[in-house]
């Protein structure tokens, strides 16, 4: 019993780059053995999926792009997934990025998914009308006059001359807003400017750390689902049976997440270890 | 030279040296980090200017659909164009735009923020500054109040006694989850109600608020968890992809080298402390 306090109490000493070190090193070996652990969507996930499902075909559907590659790994797959799935059917794509990295990171999802896979016109099925800055009040811009915020797309082509922005004026246009973001401006912004004021339905795939902050306005209904981090892009890709990044990183996020527990635990258990030491030396 | 292997050496000798940090601060983590930020404030500026400067803010001062040889405002164009012709194309700016003067007051107001740089006509920036606070205080004002006090609050208008609803569900509604919204609400606001001394009944009901919000903390530290994985699991992918014989092992000899000096600068660091 001894033996096992006194290793616990070592634990509690160890110098931090160690844990560091084993961090690494549980992420990396399941990346490269995979383990292939089960993947189930999510009640939240699937509301994702199902606000989809239920679009009629040919829908106009707003894409909006606030991430950047510091957080692509969590977002980029939810994308790329939400692409395939809107293009399956037969949905348009009109693609805003209230983020300037925003813009290439939808250019690197057309690219692999419009273009590669689906051999899509631009133009026709779908557009990148591109950043423009100004936050929330680009959010605005675009609920009461699209056309004044965005005269060109992307490539600089005027609105004017893209097929498939004829009858497009302001958000009430679109069918349905799916906001793939990463922190401000981005989902809470569209929610209180652009959907709470309009009523169009919109989803949502955040960063982990944001799942929590926006969890009430998905309780609240105001949001229709959320793909919550590497996971929810995961369950996305499960459910559209096209597995990914985001599928292939599950095996890394779940190990790692038993180990980090199990530091939890002996780093709890040393605490309290330490603490009855110091009671019982004081003669408490 | 092909730019995508040279693009994968670059993007992992970037990944190595922020990551080397966790070792310790030393010179190649400061060139990433400088990098970076140098790097993010060029291309920041950049993006704003090209999509937002010049297409709606020059390109409706001077939109080619006005363009007249003979104005004086035309006039002032033509110099402009002179002197950067990449931002002020001749004919005028082709965005379409009509012409609008009013956007000279976000110009004004652009610049007067600009010269804050200068000690002497500092002041002037706190008027483009209030106007934004303003604004974006105006903005906020409606948005939270919409969206996260009165939607909100109706959200926890729930039936506490509907007899349609399981007594128990897990993740769908059912009244022992009612119940738990109700009782979470009212503590955790009551919590925040300082103008009553937290002791006594009151006490006892404001610390049930504490737990709930501290659950609520728990679940966020395990999202950011989460979310730091993720972002590792990100970085370590495209290690691994690079570390193919396609880019010639680039993660493999980049983190050699780096293994090799952060090694030599311990041992010779050791020696001097000797």
């Amino acid at each position: 019993m001894d033996f096992i306090i006194n290793a616990i109490l070592k634990l509690g000493k160890v110098d931090r780059r160690w844990i560091f070190l084993v961090i690494a090193i549980v992420v990396l070996i399941p990346l490269l053995y995979p383990l292939a652990l089960p993947i189930r969507p999510t009640a939240t996930s699937q509301q994702v999926y199902d606000a989809v499902e239920t679009l009629p075909k040919g829908s106009k559907v707003l894409l909006s792009c606030e991430y950047s590659p510091s957080t692509k790994p969590e977002i980029h797959p939810m994308v790329v997934s939400f692409l395939r799935h809107c293009f399956k059917n037969k949905h348009k794509i009109y693609i805003t990025c209230l983020w300037p990295d925003g813009q290439f990171m939808a250019e690197e999802a057309l690219a692999e998914v419009a273009e590669k896979e689906f051999d899509l016109i631009y133009g026709e099925d779908y557009v990148l009308l591109g950043f423009r800055p100004g936050n929330e009040a680009v959010v605005k811009g675009i609920v009461s006059d699209l056309r004044k915020l965005y005269t060109i797309d992307s490539r600089g082509t005027k609105v004017t001359e893209i097929p498939m922005m004829e009858g497009i004026n302001r958000f009430e246009d679109f069918d349905f807003l799916f906001s793939a973001s990463a922190g401000y401006p981005g989902t809470i912004e569209w929610v209180q400017y652009a959907v709470d004021p309009t009523d169009v339905p919109m989803s949502t795939g955040t960063t982990s750390i944001q799942v929590n902050e926006v969890m009430p306005y998905v309780q609240a209904g105001q949001v229709q689902g959320i793909l919550a981090g590497m996971p929810g892009a995961a369950e996305y890709e499960n459910l559209i049976d096209h597995p990914g990044i985001g599928t292939s990183g599950m095996d890394a996020q779940s190990v790692a997440h038993l180990v980090i527990v199990l530091f939890i635990i002996l780093g709890n258990l040393g605490y309290f270890i330490e603490r009855n030491k110091e009671k019982k030396n004081r003669g408490y | 030279m092909n730019f995508e292997i040279f693009g994968a050496w670059i993007s992992v000798f970037l990944t190595l040296a922020i990551f080397s940090f966790l070792y310790k601060d030393n010179p190649i983590y400061k060139i990433a980090e400088h990098l970076f930020v140098g790097v993010s404030a060029g291309y920041w500026m950049t993006i704003f200017f090209w999509t937002q400067i010049q297409p709606n803010l020059f390109g409706r001062l001077w939109p080619s659909k006005e363009y007249s040889e003979t104005g004086i405002w035309y006039g002032l164009y033509d110099v402009l164009n002179i002197v950067a012709g990449s931002i002020f194309p001749e004919g005028g700016i082709d965005k379409g735009h009509d012409l609008h003067f009013s956007y000279l007051i976000p110009l004004a107001l652009g610049i007067m923020m600009l010269l804050s740089l200068f000690k002497s006509f500092n002041w002037m920036a706190r008027w483009g500054i209030a106007y934004t606070v303003g604004m974006a205080a105006g903005l906020r004002a409606y948005g939270y109040l919409n969206s996260n006090v009165i939607a909100q609050l109706k959200a926890t208008i729930i039936p506490i006694a509907n007899t349609d609803l399981p007594i128990f569900s897990l993740l769908g509604e059912s009244h022992f989850n009612n119940f738990i919204l109700l009782i979470g609400t009212l503590t955790g606001l009551l919590y925040f109600y300082f103008s009553k001394e937290h002791s006594g009944v009151f006490g006892k009901v404001s610390k049930i608020g504490i737990y709930f919000l501290m659950i609520s903390f728990g679940a966020s530290f395990g999202f950011a968890v989460m979310g730091r994985i993720s972002l590792l699991i990100g970085r370590f992918v495209e290690l691994i992809t690079f570390s193919s014989s396609s880019y010639h092992h680039a993660s493999l000899w980049v983190l050699l080298l780096m293994v090799a000096i952060l090694g030599y600068s311990a041992v010779t660091e050791k020696r001097t402390e000797i």
